[in-house]
């Protein structure tokens, strides 16, 4: 690839970097949710609209994609967090899919089936950089907060998580928030590196790429989606040469392979310190031994309300 | 709005919606009894109708032959899919995340393998091997491929409802679904009893396709996409305990679908769908025909 091919992948990398954030934000609370795809067309949608018409500068539209995305969390999570956890990701897809429909419709705002260009260039190192260096701060501070435990005490099992006060409701709103924010502020970024939105552009293929995204890097570290963005963004531009269309084939395989073998994703700090105390390490595997604070025991996630 | 034309939509609303909840049976299947949310569900629909389409096409085979095998080479893709990903993983106690994602794996090969292989243009099935013209029955023009559709529907959900609920095997079935490994201590072989239903479900995804593509006289890649994500919503408003339900909320959202589209606008055809798809999860989250159940507290 030549340079510039480079720093183009490498650039949409980091925009899927910060999805795969937002996807994990919820499913860090315990939540499976394509609702970040939504997120991510509407706040992009709606900056492409405001920076078309009243000539917004890309900076206030990426706020306004922050509030938007947030707001939207909120609503999402009102309405969705009820159900349980199948009917939770449909509830999400069917969100994604009503979208692509308003956006087909409403063409007077979205451009409709041609989609429109969206003014403003926020398409820098430094805008990409700034965004998910902060994007990842935030998400890495919230690991060790009170917010972070009790998100992982729901995510391993809302009924302990219950008996020790925590409103497992009440994380997965946080989570969906923070989701929210963080896909406002992808769309945006998103839409001003395109310069171009259509209705194919927040589909259902991208939700399903950047969950691949975050389980590949590892969902139990705030590191894992951005390392798993970064691999699935790049590889399939690496094999494009060799394999020509058949180069997701080789992203598809690895994902089969990568769940089989090594579950918990490519960032699983507790692989890295068992590697790194040798094989007698293999012991802390075993019942009885303690968890460093922080990190959760692997194994079978709750099976909960089916 | 004449009632001959309501009467017709409901007709053609019946026979989509019989494709639709044909694949949602398969779908509730695989989701229902072994616990697998499988996005790879819809290129199962979409090989089976490649395989029957080159089979019609390159060797010459009757259409009824060719969907035959179509169906069952369908059904093998369900059957490889699983001794690949979903054993391996429930061998390994993977947990409720990992099938979805080993199954988005799938799917990316899948697709990839069906547009490389039938290019990015949609065909049809050649006109003078499919049975295609209209029969009028009581006033009303239905297409072969329409009562098929229904009469397959019928077909499937009696024969997998009794399999099920009437037989040795199905009390396997539901043995295994429940807790595998009491269900070998019994004296179950669970192996051999989730290959059989993965065919099951992936053959009748298969049908579903065959189907799809002979009432829209459309043979392309990304066929079973739709199907999938009808038949998802169809199993999820209808509760995945119960095939039938998932059915009748099949024949539901293709009548929704047509109606709307007729009535209120082909546009918005797939946001109504889906909107009252959403409207029925928050009034009623476990679906229309599902019971709750506490697997452990």
């Amino acid at each position: 690839m030549s340079t510039t091919a480079w720093i183009t992948t490498l650039q949409f990398a980091g925009v899927n970097a910060i999805f795969a954030l937002s996807i994990y934000a919820s499913l860090w609370t315990g939540v499976l949710s394509l609702a970040p795809v939504f997120f991510g067309a509407v706040s992009a949608f709606t900056m492409g609209y405001l920076a078309g018409v009243f000539g917004f500068s890309p900076v206030v539209g990426l706020l306004i994609g922050l509030a938007v995305g947030a707001a939207l969390g909120v609503v999402t999570a009102g309405l969705v967090l009820r159900l349980d956890s199948h009917y939770l990701a449909m509830a999400t897809i069917a969100m994604v899919l009503i979208g692509r429909v308003l956006i087909l419709n409403l063409p007077d705002y979205t451009g409709g089936a041609a989609g429109t260009l969206v003014p403003g260039e926020l398409g820098t190192w430094v805008w990409l950089a700034v965004t998910l260096g902060l994007s990842a701060w935030v998400v890495a501070r919230l690991a060790g907060s009170r917010f972070g435990l009790a998100a992982d005490a729901v995510r391993e099992d809302e009924a302990v998580a219950q008996t020790l006060a925590i409103n497992p409701r009440r994380i997965q709103l946080v989570g969906f928030v923070i989701s929210g924010a963080l896909a406002g502020v992808a769309g945006v970024m998103q839409a001003s590196f395109l310069q171009y939105i259509g209705p194919d552009t927040f589909y259902t293929h991208l939700g399903f790429v950047t969950l691949a995204a975050v389980v590949l890097g590892g969902a139990f570290h705030w590191a894992g989606p951005i390392v798993g963005a970064v691999v699935f963004t790049i590889l399939p531009e690496l094999l494009r040469q060799p394999m020509g269309e058949y180069d997701s084939l080789v992203t598809g395989i690895l994902l089969v392979v990568i769940i089989i073998y090594v579950p918990r994703g490519l960032v699983d700090l507790r692989r890295l310190r068992l590697l790194r105390r040798g094989p007698r390490g293999a012991d802390a595997d075993g019942p009885g031994a303690s968890t460093p604070a922080g990190t959760v025991p692997a194994g079978a996630e709750p099976e909960g309300v089916r | 709005m004449t009632v001959e034309l309501l009467a017709q939509q409901l007709v053609n609303g019946v026979a989509l919606g019989a494709v639709y909840a044909l694949f949602a049976v398969g779908f509730a299947l695989i989701l229902a009894r072994m616990g697998i949310l499988n996005v790879a569900h819809g290129t199962f629909a979409t090989w089976g109708v490649l395989a029957s389409y080159w089979l019609i096409t390159e060797s010459g085979l009757g259409f009824w032959a060719a969907a035959l095998l179509g169906i069952l080479f369908a059904g093998l893709i369900g059957v490889t899919a699983d001794l690949v990903a979903f054993g391996p993983l429930r061998k390994r106690n993977a947990g409720h995340y990992a099938p979805i994602i080993a199954s988005i794996g799938i799917w990316i090969c899948l697709l990839t393998l069906a547009e490389g292989f039938s290019g990015p243009s949609a065909v049809s099935y050649p006109a003078d091997e499919v049975p295609s013209t209209p029969l009028e029955i009581g006033g009303l023009l239905v297409l072969p491929a329409h009562l098929m559709a229904v009469v397959a529907l019928v077909v499937v959900v009696w024969g997998v409802h009794h399999l099920l609920n009437r037989t040795r095997f199905g009390s396997a079935v539901r043995a295994v679904s429940a807790d595998a490994r009491s269900a070998a201590i019994v004296g179950v072989n669970a192996r051999t009893t989730l290959l059989v239903v993965a065919f099951l479900a992936a053959a009748i995804a298969g049908l579903a396709g065959v189907l799809a593509a002979l009432a829209d006289n459309n043979v392309s890649f990304n066929l079973g996409e739709g199907l999938l994500l009808k038949g998802f919503a169809a199993v999820v408003v209808g509760g995945y305990g119960d095939i039938r339900g998932a059915a009748l909320c099949g024949v539901a959202i293709g009548v929704l679908e047509v109606l709307s589209s007729q009535y209120i606008s082909s546009g918005f055809r797939d946001a109504i769908t889906f909107g009252v798809l959403l409207a029925v999860l928050v009034v009623r989250p476990q679906g229309l025909f599902g019971e709750r159940q506490l697997v452990r507290a």
